[in-house]
């Protein structure tokens, strides 16, 4: 973990970290990391990942509109809207 | 006639005895709320609407289940028109337009949703020290962590001021808070409770429960809290049991997993003797102890630091300041939009998990981290199936030990992060969990674990009832035992 990686992972995650905050961040990552490497003492040869405790796949259902629909709710709550869309900085010049 | 300390049940007694009327009621949570307000358990009140629901309920009477009952819900709760903070700045201002499932059953069965609870930022944190609304204190003490993540809702509960509370745990949110304040909270099987309307942290652990005075007050409101919901692909359609039911069936013959591999001996001998007391309790409820293994216990924190930050980065995506919540100020393009605006509204804990995430997903890394996680995420699992092929329960203590100082536990967050040491393996296998008070170290209560097997709610919660039937810890108030 050092200054490179962490500009990388915080432009993938969106995130600006300040000057003065990289380095507690540098070594707390560090730190996380090197103690999730403890995971490497289990011997895991053969064995399927489990990503959720259920190990079911998600239900299906009969194809039709459950959901209210809460536009004029959503677009109401939204930092900027107008009638119909979400609005933000212009995109294509 | 006050209701300070009293359970559920007790409540819904003097309701239907006419003993107090709903209003009552809720006028009183309001003046314990206001004599309280330095705990800073609330970070939003419900006043208006709660005073019109009671009043409603005292013109025509209801023969609901929990009908008139005052509860906090936790600000990670949807709750339609309520402010729904998540205890983020990145949300200090949304108000859903819908509720929570889990809302909606407490609110069909008469509770009165009376405000929403402090929380460590998006429930990160073990302490509450991670709120944008301030640390939550633990009535217990001066300046003691409540526990967190849903330290709001236990501190509370603790300090009398509702019977009843809706938790969260996605790694020992429930049971941690609740050992740290002396309550009971009860963390279900994962797809017991619909997760639908609850803010995402990590959608393979996240799971509501109860957090009350007493065992049998979980079982009241996990009753109403359950449900199968088709908007939450994951929530089971199982049978619900009546949990009151099962309460008071004999102990006689069942058995109680002891763990070998767990090293006690890093604990405080005051925290090791409280435990063990509340095992001769058991034994002497007819309960035997059986010798279990779970060997790779050790491994449920590191595993849980590689999935739960995994499943955040991925679920706080969305927080960009398009659709809902804050936007950063006049930012020149999109993508400086979503920069500021997360920079500017999440939390250190909360960017330092989003981050850890990244990493372990990032192209190089996925196998070395989340998918070696994922595998011994399954190991923990097995050694969890074996373990309850000769057991009924699997007990532990809850935490390592009771409520400690804030800013106590200095800069490192894994310091922290062992907090959760016992409680987050029941997470990561899916399996019901919950706290009990069982005794008091330097005047401070702690709690008891008792982990189920899938879905057997109705098992942990009988042994927590038979134990409160013979001890009182339970009845301990921050102002001493209750009459």
């Amino acid at each position: 973990m050092d200054k490179k990686t962490v500009t990388t992972i915080s432009y993938l995650s969106r995130l600006k970290i300040d000057g003065e905050k990289q380095e507690k961040i540098i070594k707390d990552l560090s730190n996380i990391i090197e103690f999730v490497d403890q995971l490497n003492d289990a011997d895991t040869t053969d064995v399927e990942p489990l990503a959720n405790p259920l190990e079911k796949t998600a239900k299906t259902r009969v194809d039709e509109v459950t959901a209210k629909n809460l536009k004029n709710e959503l677009l109401e709550i939204a930092p900027s809207s107008n009638e119909d869309y979400f609005l933000v900085p212009r995109v294509v010049e | 006639m006050t209701i300070k300390y009293k359970t559920i049940k007790e409540i819904k007694g003097m309701i239907s005895s006419k003993e107090i009327s709903n209003k009552e009621i809720v006028q009183e949570v309001y003046k314990l709320i206001k004599d309280n307000e330095h705990l800073n358990a609330f970070i939003t009140l419900n006043e208006q609407k709660s005073i019109e629901k009671a009043e409603v309920l005292d013109k025509k009477a209801s023969d609901l289940p929990l009908a008139g009952i005052p509860i906090a819900q936790k600000d990670l709760f949807c709750t339609k028109g309520l402010r729904t903070t998540c205890g983020s700045k990145i949300l200090d201002n949304f108000v859903p337009p819908y509720s929570a499932t889990v809302i909606e059953n407490l609110e069909n069965a008469g509770c009165i949703s009376v405000g929403k609870t402090n929380m460590d930022e998006f429930a990160m944190g073990s302490s509450n020290e991670t709120s944008n609304f301030g640390n939550v204190f633990n009535p217990w003490g001066d300046n003691l962590v409540p526990g967190g993540s849903s330290g709001g809702s236990a501190s509370a509960v603790a300090a009398g001021i509702v019977p009843g509370a809706s938790g969260t745990d996605t790694g020992g949110s429930i049971r941690q808070p609740a050992s740290l304040c002396g309550i009971t909270g009860l963390k279900p099987t994962y797809g017991r409770v619909s997760r639908w309307g609850m803010i995402a942290f990590a959608s393979s652990l996240d799971q509501a429960g109860p957090m009350a005075r007493t065992a049998e007050d979980c079982a009241l409101l996990l009753n109403e809290m359950c449900s199968h919901d088709n908007k939450d692909t994951t929530s089971l359609d199982e049978h619900i049991p009546n949990f009151e039911d099962n309460l008071n069936q004999s102990l006689k013959g069942k058995k109680i997993g002891i763990v070998q591999d767990l090293d006690l001996s890093s604990l405080d001998s005051e925290v090791v003797k409280v435990y063990e007391d509340s095992l001769k309790e058991f034994v002497s409820l007819g309960a035997d102890l059986v010798d279990i293994s779970l060997p790779n216990l050790s491994l449920s924190v590191p595993t849980y630091y590689v999935v739960a930050p995994a499943e955040c980065s991925s679920n706080l995506s969305r927080f960009d300041g398009v659709k809902f919540g804050r936007r950063s100020e006049n930012p020149t393009d999109l993508e400086e939009l979503y920069i500021q605006t997360r920079s500017e509204g999440f939390g250190d804990e909360v960017k330092r998990r989003i981050l850890i995430g990244s990493y372990v997903l990032s192209a190089g890394y996925y196998d070395a981290y989340y998918k070696k996680a994922q595998q011994v995420r399954r190991l923990i699992k097995n050694d969890f199936d074996a373990a309850f092929s000769k057991v009924d329960v699997i007990m532990t203590p809850t935490t390592r030990g009771p409520a400690f100082d804030i800013g106590s536990k200095g800069s490192d967050p894994i310091q922290m992060y062992l907090e959760d040491l016992f409680t987050i393996s029941a997470n990561l296998a899916g399996l019901p969990a919950m706290s009990v008070p069982n005794g008091s170290v330097d005047k401070k209560p702690i709690g008891l674990q008792i982990i189920g097997n899938f879905l057997d709610e109705s098992s942990i919660l009988n042994f927590a009832h038979m134990y409160q039937s013979k001890t009182n810890w339970h009845m301990h108030t921050p102002e001493g035992e209750k009459k």
